[in-house]
């Protein structure tokens, strides 16, 4: 018995105190996007933290629908920020997907992801991406995303050429990210060698936030995303926009990138006009976590709160940084304007550098 | 317990009931250390559902729990004797908000905070401020007659509720109290559903006298080296006729427990006081924070600060507002537990009652700590300890009873604003033994079944410790 319990916590008895310390508040809730949708305890991070604790002491036995319940997670991080004894809440998620994994609860959907990432290093099992190799001073990450947007990859190269920084670009590989947010800790742990090899530096400009994450807490290395790069160098112009700023979760809650954004549009001559809830408290787009790959419907209801919430300021133009948020939102924005005529156009910040950049 | 699922999803909707084993886990506990499985989670989006679940619930004799964000500490919404957790979530329209009539009618899953965003432009507010009030819903609220830091102004639940619509234990829909801010007629009914924990209806409607939103406020905080300085300034405050809107105490191990969550930096004293006042006439507000100043020096505070700008007020308070689950940094293994979670006592007692708290604890090898709206009289204590010990449950249990027999003898009263449930049964029960047979009385008169909550308040179980399986893994 002890030895069928031991392997069904391998992942989680380190974070038993941390189990123990939550006081089951509910404090976590406050602006859950999951629970603000869904309605049900068990969705919510205080729920999931609940059936962790019952895996690792043997109450629950791992199974589908806890698998379920667990990867409905967008880790937008909302919840670390409000727990008040400052618990590891996503560290203790991912553990208990891993268990999870283990246990055979793997969804097809993401069996398949981390099946693409081992046989072709992107998450798209693109055997014909292109990289855009090239000699340079300061290494770039790319990141499957933006490689798998080759257009948006050569405005984002440029705009860095035009401001005086050369770009190293190698043949990478994925980050690993959802290997690891996925549960697929082996998978993870043998792709990080692989990726110390095609990736051998200590400090990188990335494009994509959730990579800018995982290089600088997973890989350690000291990575800074191209916003926080670019803005110093970037020429004053007046692009006389009004929009509003999404800021990605990743950003606000994981990197605390907040007034770089704000202060890249300023310099364009871009007037913001903020959401009600902005910077770290930003909403959600409802894309992470894995959370787009398995349940499609629940991201696009938590994207479509995010849409009229920037439609209650009566701009025309959402902006934001981050992939992930742009094609989540703007599928939300197309699906709003078909059922209720109201448009806003949502747009990556590099749209708006490039215009920024060509009219300089 | 025979539960017929096929007929409850008829009344609710499929994706309104859930009976995983995963989930009756994740309800079988609340923010308290009890746990015990419900049979089935309904969640009604209407009061007709509400009815039709009462009524078949109460012909087959199948307890039932209402329960909002689960964040009461006494064990009120843990399902003692399994049955149905009615999740009142779904019920969370704002019905109405007549600002000219100061009030506002909402159904029992309206968030706390959310309903004063949405009554802020009309420039009022519900008065009750519990700290869990961005998640607390006024069902919960209601059940345990729930108050905060403000109470000492403007008093708890139960003094801010006009009327309600209640489902009884036969599935009736009944209309409490009334639409004007005095009422008169009759027995007070819907003042008597606030703070009864579920055990006499299912609250459905709520009417609520709401309070303009004060112009000016100022708050200030001052540092104690002793705990009984504090206490004496608070009560000092409260009998010089001030009536600040809040006034608060903070002990040493709530202090730690603090600077190790928050990293905020807060002095190294025995005590921390923050007090406010607010009003709508600038001058008086600060004649007030003024002489609460004067107050504070007269009994040794120092430190002694004031701001009337609001960020560095929402700075000050912010530690106040997340010490409960900040707790459980004070030591490494050691666990916050909402045992003794709160007490009243009268105001010139509250320096006896902190020190006397802490007397208790060092003496049965637990720690305690002692914060809360002291103003009102109001002490908030938790029980910090190894979880895992057996001889540390078998401590609290010791230290529960004694700090609540000390609180009886000095003429205080067993829950401020938390609740009874049944963590806090017995010293409830010890309490009010001359009312226990009125307070059944009027449950058997309403539930006779006893579908409603039942086993809590006067018919809790006489051990809170064995009532149920505790919700950690204990080791002998």
């Amino acid at each position: 018995m002890a030895n069928k319990n031991k392997s069904k916590s391998k992942y989680l008895e380190k974070y038993k105190q941390q189990m123990n310390m939550c006081i089951r508040c509910a404090y976590c809730f406050e602006k859950c996007p999951v629970i603000k949708e869904v309605k049900w305890d068990t969705d919510g991070a205080r729920g999931k933290i609940i059936m962790s604790y019952g895996i690792l002491t043997g109450e629950l036995e791992p199974s589908q629908y806890i698998a379920d319940k667990l990867f409905r997670c967008t880790y937008c991080r909302d919840c670390m920020d409000r727990c008040p004894s400052k618990l590891e809440i996503l560290d203790i998620f991912t553990n208990s997907r891993a268990q999870l994994v283990d246990a055979g609860f793997a969804s097809d959907t993401h069996k398949y992801i981390i099946n693409n990432i081992k046989k072709t290093g992107n998450i798209y099992g693109d055997t014909e991406v292109i990289t855009p190799e090239q000699k340079g001073k300061v290494p770039l990450f790319i990141g499957c995303q933006y490689l798998g947007r080759p257009n948006k990859t050569k405005k984002y190269i440029k705009i860095l050429e035009k401001l005086g920084i050369q770009p190293t670009v190698v043949k990478e590989i994925c980050c690993g990210f959802p290997m690891e947010v996925l549960g697929f800790k082996e998978e993870y742990e043998k792709h990080k060698e692989e990726f110390k090899k095609k990736f051998p530096f200590k400090k990188a400009i990335t494009f994509c936030p959730t990579c800018t994450v995982f290089l600088n807490e997973g890989h350690k290395i000291e990575a800074k995303h191209v916003l926080q790069v670019i803005l110093d160098k970037l020429p004053k112009v007046n692009l006389d926009m009004k929009v509003t700023f999404h800021d990605p979760c990743d950003f606000s809650r994981g990197l605390k990138i907040i007034d770089e954004p704000r202060q890249i549009l300023e310099k364009l001559g871009v007037e913001i006009v903020e959401m009600k809830n902005i910077k770290e408290n930003s909403r959600c787009c409802g894309g992470g976590g894995g959370i787009l790959m398995t349940d499609q419907e629940l991201s696009n209801d938590i994207a479509k709160k995010r849409i009229y919430e920037a439609l209650e300021t009566g701009v025309d133009t959402l902006v934001t940084s981050c992939p992930t948020c742009e094609t989540t939102l703007k599928k939300a924005a197309q699906e709003i304007a078909e059922t209720d005529g109201k448009t806003i156009v949502v747009r990556n910040i590099e749209d708006i550098i490039w215009r920024g950049l060509k009219n300089a | 317990m025979k539960i017929d699922i096929i007929k409850l999803k008829k009344i609710v909707g499929e994706n309104n009931l859930r009976d995983n084993i995963a989930d009756l886990y994740v309800y079988s506990s609340d923010a308290s250390v009890h746990t015990s499985k419900p049979d089935v989670i309904l969640r009604p989006g209407s009061i007709k559902e509400v009815q039709e679940i009462i009524r078949y619930a109460n012909k087959n004799k199948i307890p039932v729990v209402a329960r909002g964000a689960g964040s009461g500490m006494s064990g009120q919404t843990v399902p003692l004797k399994g049955g149905i957790v009615l999740d009142m979530k779904r019920m969370n329209k704002i019905i109405e908000i007549r600002p000219e009539d100061v009030l506002c009618k909402v159904e029992p899953g309206v968030i706390n905070d959310e309903l004063n965003d949405v009554l802020k432009p009309y420039g009022f507010f519900f008065p009750p401020t519990p700290s869990s009030g961005k998640i607390c819903t006024i069902g919960g609220m209601i059940g345990t007659n729930a108050s905060g830091n403000r109470s000492v102004k403007y008093g708890a639940t139960r003094d801010a509720i006009i009327g309600m619509k209640v489902v009884l234990a036969n599935g009736d829909l009944v209309t409490l109290g009334s639409n004007t801010i005095v009422d008169s007629s009759g027995y007070q009914l819907a003042k008597l559903m606030v703070g009864s924990e579920g055990t006499l209806g299912i609250v459905v409607e709520a009417t609520l006298k709401i309070s303009p939103i004060p112009k000016y406020r100022g708050m200030g905080v001052a540092n104690f080296k002793k705990l009984t300085d504090a206490g004496k300034m608070i009560s000092q405050t409260i009998a010089a006729g001030i009536i600040p809107s809040m006034i608060e105490l903070m002990d040493k191990v709530a202090i730690t427990a603090l600077n190790n969550a928050q990293n905020l930096g807060l002095p190294n004293v025995e005590a921390i006081v923050i007090f406010e006042c607010n009003g709508m006439v600038k001058e008086s507000i600060e004649y007030e924070i003024n002489q609460i100043k004067e107050i504070c020096k007269k009994n040794n505070g120092s430190g002694v600060k004031v701001t009337y700008d609001s960020d560095e007020m929402t700075k000050l308070y912010y530690g106040r507002k997340n010490l409960f689950p900040s707790l459980s940094k004070y030591q490494d293994g050691l666990f916050t537990t909402a045992l003794a979670d709160d007490m009243a006592v009268p105001m010139s007692r509250i320096p006896d009652t902190v020190s006397k708290i802490h007397e208790i604890a060092d003496k049965n090898k637990v720690v305690m700590s002692a914060y809360g709206h002291c103003g009102a009289g109001l002490i908030h204590t938790k029980i910090l300890m190894d979880t895992t010990k057996e001889s540390q449950w078998q401590g609290a249990k010791k230290a529960v009873k004694e700090v609540y027999d000390y609180v009886h003898s000095i003429g205080g009263t067993t829950s401020g604003e938390h609740g009874i449930g049944f963590s806090k049964g017995p010293s409830f029960k010890k309490e009010k033994k001359d009312s226990l047979n009125m307070m059944r009385s009027i449950k058997k008169a309403v539930d006779p079944n006893n579908i409603l909550n039942p086993d809590k308040l006067m018919d809790s179980p006489d051990d809170w410790l064995t009532a149920t399986p505790l919700r950690y893994q204990v080791t002998k």
